[in-house]
């Protein structure tokens, strides 16, 4: 159609032009640095296959550019940025109470993780010493979370290879523990329930008769659902060998947490650096050699059983008392710094914040593991059928929210 | 005029409709019954002269009419199986314990807008799901359901004609994957293409053995040979081929764990991702019929099709030559003084077991167990007396425990990947099929051997 045709240049009609609904990957502006350039030239017989940001499977809003030669890939492009909301610009433009709020939907499937990184770098600036009651509630509660974020984690990889059933069955156990921790903080998901000196509010009746229930038969339901993987011929065929990271490589790409561990180095910052009462709890840290998608799931399935054994301790040994340090309302630290690390679902979760003497941080920055882990998803898929893509990115178990920040 | 139109604006809504409709059925009836009546014995006489083409017509409208509640049924038996399996509770909402579901998204398919994207060839695109969904009603002409005839087009090369025509459904997939213009339907539509013609063979393969042993391609003679006790069933003879096929035909039927063509979670839903409204629809339904028909040729070729798996014994035949005309009036007296008699009989312990029990539930309950009574006899009549009711009920009986197994794989297994695919049909099963062949096509010279000498 030429332009003369056309009845006007704002006309909605001129839509309907033929080369209109064609989306190619490829971005209109010249590429700004070399390996732009590399990537966006096609060798023979190469495509590009544009994933996400609506895909079923990519977890949230991830954009990947796909350079494939039939049904291998040959490279990949992440495009990150459209869950962008600037908590970090928004944490300074808040008082230091606000911030717990802003940072939970960082990641969303183990908000109180985001909660506790924030508190415990302001108790640093403000010198305040939780009471131990709270600090078993936050690790009891955190643990907890823990258990959501993994199952999640079992359910969306054995989906991502084609699995139907396990996704839900994981769902009841998730259910079961948000439904717990909303009768303790009120919400299901974005708790808010961390507060610099304490926690909002002591357990209640109905949390702990809930949670009573539900560890009687947990190690029985965990068991029962990963029966359906662990033992399936297709799954651990297709999981075993695949995306293998070495020790020096991860150590390099800064891996933390459970992805790290499954290539053989027992970093874990509760036991590393501790914080909080993990001193006084029992626990181990599991570790596998392989590096590969099983290892990751496998040493989460450990982990599940760990953070079993840390409840039921922390249900034991807690003490009474206040689970809230006495506190002005007006909180204004001395001018500083203070770093605070803990171990997430996913690895190293860190909050460093810098203050002014004000009643705001006057910056903030969140560390966030999701974000370094999906890093080296290049380097771990090259070479890998389409088909791997999502069970590798899967496997590191990346949430946009935290990624995107 | 205005005695007309006053007239007519008296009338209800029912009136207006009443009045317009009767003149109509009227003149139609009398249309219809004017053209039988001077075309009729022209008719006649042409039915009569090509009643092979006749017959033909009548049983391919009817394949094509039950493949839809076929599919329906399958729908719904996987949407509650896979429901169950997850935990959850699954459809229910529409009719009883939600089994009128996939009827409900048949006319929502039905309604939907029926798009076609830009840069699509929208001849080829529009075409696809009729090919896809034409090859699989036409594989079911050959499918014997029942003895006496319940095969719609019965022929010496019935299982050639099978495969041939399977192996086109391919090329409306690929027609889709090709013209939707899309990339994920491209490899959608490419990776269909490899997997079925990679799966074709083994699956042909498996089945040598069988022509082998019955000595026909005739899928009504390999049925009749099976006959007796289920031991005579080829799939003691046959356990590998039996395998072999069932993989191999799950594959041909892009159902899990070889769903590779609409992995929802690599690409989207591989070639029915442009598609919408009534053409996915067939895509859709053609893969539930797929799922039927590859059943039905394992219960067919394996199974024992439509026999008993208990031989009846010949004593016990019952002579059912009644002649209902011979009762005369007793015949009307019987239909209608039966009914009455039996809900009398059924309610009256109802009414003697419990006093909370009254009068009317008793007769209820009377008349509920009468009609199950006289469905019962008909059915058990039918069975003994009838050899095709007794063969249908056994042929869908074993045809939809297949079919479950095909709905509890989807609820169990993960999918499996390109290139494990691809190696386990030419690497394994082909090799599994040759030697299926030769062990058979030996003992089968054995065994003539010995029986000469």
């Amino acid at each position: 159609m030429s332009t003369a045709q056309r009845p006007s240049a704002d006309d909605p009609r001129i839509l309907l032009d033929q080369e209109a609904g064609v989306f190619e990957p490829v971005p209109p502006y010249p590429p700004r640095t070399e390996r732009e350039a590399e990537f966006y030239t096609l060798g023979d017989g190469q495509m590009f296959l544009n994933m996400g940001p609506q895909h079923p499977s990519t977890h949230g809003v991830l954009r990947v550019v796909l350079k494939i030669d039939g049904e291998n890939v040959v490279d990949l492009d992440p495009v990150l940025g459209y869950l962008h909301r600037g908590v970090e610009k928004l944490a300074e433009n808040a008082d230091y109470h606000q911030v717990i709020s802003q940072v939970d939907p960082l990641e969303y499937v183990s908000s109180l993780f985001n909660e506790w990184g924030a508190v415990l770098s302001f108790e640093k600036l403000l010198d305040v010493e939780v009471p131990r009651r709270a600090e078993y509630i936050r690790v009891l509660s955190a643990e907890l979370n823990r258990i959501a974020s993994h199952a999640l984690f079992m359910g969306w990889m054995a989906l991502d290879l084609g699995g139907l059933t396990p996704i839900l069955w994981s769902f009841i156990e998730r259910d079961e523990i948000v439904e717990m921790l909303a009768s303790l903080t009120g919400q299901r998901m974005l708790f808010n329930y961390f507060r610099i000196g304490g926690v909002n509010g002591d357990l209640n009746h109905d949390f702990m008769s809930r949670l009573g229930n539900w560890m009687s038969r947990a190690t029985e339901q965990i068991e029962a659902s990963q029966g359906l993987l662990n033992e399936n011929e297709i799954f651990v065929r297709r999981m075993r060998g695949l995306g293998p990271i070495d020790t020096k490589t991860a150590l390099r790409m800064c891996f933390t947490g459970p992805n790290l561990r499954a290539t053989g180095v027992p970093f874990d910052i509760r036991r590393a650096h501790p914080y909080s009462v993990y001193p006084e709890l029992d626990f181990d840290i599991p570790t596998r050699v392989e590096g590969d998608c099983l290892a990751r799931y496998l040493l989460r399935v450990d982990e599940v059983k760990q953070s079993l054994r840390i409840i039921d301790q922390c249900l034991h040994q807690m003490p009474d008392g206040p689970v809230m340090a006495k506190l002005p309302r007006l909180l204004r630290p001395r001018p500083g710094r203070a770093y605070s690390a803990v171990e997430s679902p996913r690895g190293q979760y860190a909050t460093y914040v810098v203050s002014d003497g004000t009643d705001q941080p006057f910056r903030m920055r969140i560390h966030d593991p999701s974000y370094i882990h999906l890093q080296s998803v290049g380097l771990l898929m090259q070479g890998n059928l389409i088909a791997d893509t999502m069970a590798i990115m899967a496997s590191l178990d990346p949430i946009m929210g935290g990624v995107d920040k | 005029m205005t005695v007309v139109a006053r007239t007519w604006n008296r009338l209800t809504l029912p009136g207006k409709v009443i009045f317009t409709i009767v003149p109509l059925l009227i003149v139609l009836t009398a249309g219809l019954v004017i053209t039988l009546v001077l075309v009729g014995p022209f008719l006649v006489d042409f039915i009569a002269a090509n009643l092979a083409i006749a017959r033909f017509v009548v049983a391919a409208t009817v394949i094509l009419l039950i493949t839809v509640p076929t599919a329906f049924l399958i729908i719904y038996m996987e949407m509650k199986g896979i429901a169950l399996m997850n935990l959850r509770i699954g459809p229910d909402r529409v009719g009883p314990y939600g089994s009128l579901l996939s009827v409900v998204h048949g006319l929502k398919v039905l309604m939907k807008e029926d798009f076609t994207p830009t840069g699509a060839d929208p001849i080829v695109f529009t075409w696809a799901p009729v090919v896809v969904y034409l090859t699989s009603v036409m594989t079911l002409l050959v499918i014997p359901f029942a003895p006496d005839g319940l095969v719609a087009q019965n022929f010496n090369l019935g299982l050639l004609y099978f495969f041939a025509i399977s192996g086109l459904s391919v090329v409306g997939l690929l027609m889709g994957g090709w013209a939707s213009f899309n990339k994920y339907s491209l490899l959608g539509g490419i990776r269909s293409a490899a997997q079925v013609v990679s799966y074709e063979i083994p699956l042909v393969l498996s089945v040598v053995g069988v022509i082998m042993l019955a000595g026909t391609m005739d899928l009504t003679i390999i049925v009749q040979n099976q006959a007796g006790w289920f031991t005579d069933w080829y799939i003691w003879q046959q356990p590998l081929a039996v395998v072999i096929f069932f993989i191999a035909a799950t594959a041909e039927a892009n159902r899990t764990p070889f769903d590779l063509t609409e992995a929802d979670s690599e690409i989207v839903a591989g070639f029915a991702t442009e598609y919408s409204g009534m053409r996915f629809g067939f895509f859709f339904f053609a893969e539930y019929v797929n799922v039927f028909i590859i059943s039905a040729l394992t219960v067919t070729l394996f199974l024992g099709g439509w026999n008993a798996p208990v031989a009846w014994p010949e004593q016990w035949a019952i002579d059912l030559s009644l002649d209902p005309g011979s009762l005369g009036i007793g015949l009307l007296l019987v239909v209608l003084i039966a009914p009455l008699v039996l809900t009398l009989l059924f309610a009256t312990p109802l009414w003697l077991i419990s006093s909370r029990i009254k009068t009317w539930q008793a007769l209820l309950g009377g008349f509920v167990l009468a009609n199950l009574f006289i469905v019962g006899l008909v059915v058990g009549v039918g069975y003994i007396g009838f050899a095709w009711v007794a063969g249908l009920l056994w042929f869908m009986l074993k045809t939809y425990v297949l079919v479950f197994t095909f709905v509890w794989m989807r609820g169990t297994l993960p999918r499996v990947r390109i290139d494990q695919l691809m190696n386990f049909a030419w690497k394994w099963l082909m090799e599994l099929a040759f030697l299926n062949i030769f062990v058979t096509a030996g003992a089968i010279i054995l065994i003539e051997y010995l029986r000469r000498s």
